[in-house]
């Protein structure tokens, strides 16, 4: 059985069938890359498997267990974090103040969750800003920052929305490796990215949408070739 | 541990001296009114202050509080002693169903939510009249009888309900200092950050903020039953006005918005400078309250307290840097 199962999803805005029909399963340990020209869909993916929208049909499982109907936080509780396509940090907090709230969801005592905050920043290699406001920022540490507090929460499964978004080449380097890292600790990650350099060094398969439905499933290098995908992906983006 | 605890028994302690150095029962009268303000103040501001939740419906809550107490003491014998804690939580369990609702809406709705059920709750006491004697209310002729450590309480004198008022504004001030620390608080924090990434991370918001508004209610229910014990008087005007709303408002934003002490320097302030221009400019003095907290909240967002607390590190700091030099 894989972690997460997603069958059927269905989401309309009115006439707009913003997910139509999708399925597809993360397993284990996997990093999934999930890709599609702008306005396919991706996001409000997200937004159905973590409960920040209800899907209009179809079924969600974690590990055999439905997620329909769970509002975010519950979602969150179960296994699943995320982190948002434009940056949700808590501004007028500090880094480590920020991480220490995401981490009070495994721990009950402020000192634990400081603790706990503290090591995920290490991991991250965001040490160093620990006491900086979370508003001032640069654009890689902001992206850092927002996987940091998904990380406190110590999700089995982990989605995340164009972490590299805006990062110069060096930057989406490192960024890869940290992703890379945290799969390796066990944590099995959905990988949205348009800078795909980092989707083919290392997404394990690759799910491409394109108007909310899927068009092509496979290893990064494979699915590439597909007509159908660079008619969709590349044909819209180019012209 | 000391170092904390030692600007409470300073505070308490002076608290205590009052009755004794101010002779003038209208001084007393003054006092008594800035307790029962900074418990108000202090009631919104574990909402609107640490949870950025602006409520403009507050004075239904007070008022649950004091026509519960009122009603029970009348009608039932309970005394007021212990009417203000049933009142306190009538006003809790009013404010579970109406959180629940209004906790669905955001921003300047739910502020506009808030000032409807209050309106709501007034109408009902305006014409349930069976229960709560319609627009003529309830008045305590006398107070039941007292005995404490072997005197007979003078219910004509100030200082017990001086004695009171202290209790229940420490008590406030209290529970915020206390919320601050503990889990919720920082929940709170979150919520008034970003709504959405306080959820992402498994905050359940909806929960913290019912939660909390239990809590303000239960304190400003409280508060409530404290104004009937002492005004021995409850009518819809008195005690369920939009300006008693504004006015717990006006503190918290003046004192300063999620601090301990804030509600503290706002009531002075109100009761001093408000109740000035509330006698020379008796129905615009809602305006004034408007005015004076857009100049705080455009020149001073911090509020009185916050921007002296933020003052007097900054003075510790660079005498400890001088000292270290
Ligand atoms: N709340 C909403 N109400 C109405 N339409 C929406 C809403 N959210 C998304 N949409 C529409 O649904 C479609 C899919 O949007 P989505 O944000 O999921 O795309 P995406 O694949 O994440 O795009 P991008 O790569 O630009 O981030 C778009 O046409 C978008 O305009
Ligand atoms: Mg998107």
């Amino acid at each position: 059985m894989a972690l997460l199962e997603v069958e059927g999803l269905t989401r309309h805005f009115g006439g707009l069938r913003a997910v139509a029909d999708l399925s597809f399963a993360l397993r284990e340990g996997e990093i999934l890359g999930l890709i599609g020209p702008n306005g396919a869909g991706k996001t409000t993916v997200f937004h159905l498997v973590t409960g920040f929208l209800r899907p209009s049909a179809g079924e969600i499982r974690l590990a055999g267990r439905s997620l329909v109907g769970l509002r975010p936080h519950a979602v969150a509780r179960r296994g699943i974090a995320r982190t948002f396509q434009i940056v949700k940090p808590f501004p007028g907090l500090t880094v480590k103040e920020n991480v220490a709230l995401a981490a009070f969801l495994r721990h009950r005592a402020r000192r634990d969750a400081e603790a706990a905050a503290a090591e995920v920043l290490e991991r991250l290699e965001l040490s160093h800003r620990s006491g900086t406001l979370a508003s001032q920022l640069n654009l890689m540490d902001q992206k850092r920052l927002e996987m940091a507090k998904a990380l406190a929460t110590r999700p089995r499964v982990l989605l995340l929305d164009e972490p590299m978004g805006g990062l110069n080449p060096a930057e989406v380097d490192v960024a890869s490796g940290m992703v890379e890292r945290i799969r390796e600790g066990g944590v099995a990650v959905i990988l949205v990215e348009h800078v795909m350099k980092a989707i083919m060094r290392i997404s394990d398969r690759v799910l491409v949408v394109n108007q909310g439905q899927k068009i092509a499933e496979g290893p990064p290098a494979a699915v590439v070739q597909e007509p159908a995908v660079l008619a969709a992906y590349f044909g819209k983006r180019v012209a | 541990m000391t170092r904390q605890l030692a600007p409470w028994l300073a505070g308490a302690l002076l608290l205590a001296a009052v009755p004794a150095l101010v002779e003038s029962p209208f001084a007393i009268h003054v006092c008594i009114l800035v307790l029962m303000w900074t418990a108000l103040g202090a009631a919104w501001n574990l909402l609107g202050g640490f949870a950025g939740q602006v409520s403009f419906g507050h004075a239904s809550l007070f008022g649950v509080g004091a026509y519960t107490t009122i009603i029970l003491y009348l009608r039932a014998g309970v005394a007021p002693w212990w009417g203000m804690p049933a009142g306190g939580l009538a006003a809790a369990l009013v404010s579970l169903p109406v959180g629940l609702l209004c906790f669905r809406l955001r921003g300047p709705y739910f502020s506009l939510a808030t000032l409807a059920v209050s309106e709501l709750v007034k109408l009902v006491a305006l014409n349930w009249e069976s229960v709560t004697n319609g627009p003529v209310g309830y008045l305590i002729t006398a107070l039941p009888p007292l005995r404490l450590f072997g005197h007979a309480v003078d219910w004509e004198s100030k200082t017990p309900f001086y004695v009171v008022a202290a209790a229940l504004a420490l008590a406030a001030l209290a529970a915020t200092a206390l919320l601050r620390r503990a889990r919720l608080g920082a929940y709170l924090v979150a919520i008034r950050e970003d709504e959405e990434a306080a959820e992402a991370v498994g905050i359940d918001t909806v929960r913290a903020k019912v939660l909390t508004l239990a809590l303000s209610a239960f304190v400003a229910g409280t508060a409530g039953g404290f104004y009937a014990f002492y005004f021995r008087y409850v009518d819809p005007d008195a005690v369920l006005g939009l300006s008693l709303s504004m006015e717990m408002v006006f503190i918290a934003v003046v004192g300063g918005l999620g601090t301990v002490g804030g509600p503290l320097v706002g009531a002075v302030f109100l009761t001093t400078v408000g109740e000035a221009v509330r006698e020379r400019f008796p129905s615009g003095h809602l305006v004034f309250y408007g005015l004076f907290m857009m100049l705080v909240i455009r020149f001073l967002p911090e509020g009185i307290w916050g921007r002296a607390r933020r003052l007097a590190t900054g003075l510790q700091e660079r005498a400890l840097r001088h000292g270290a030099a």
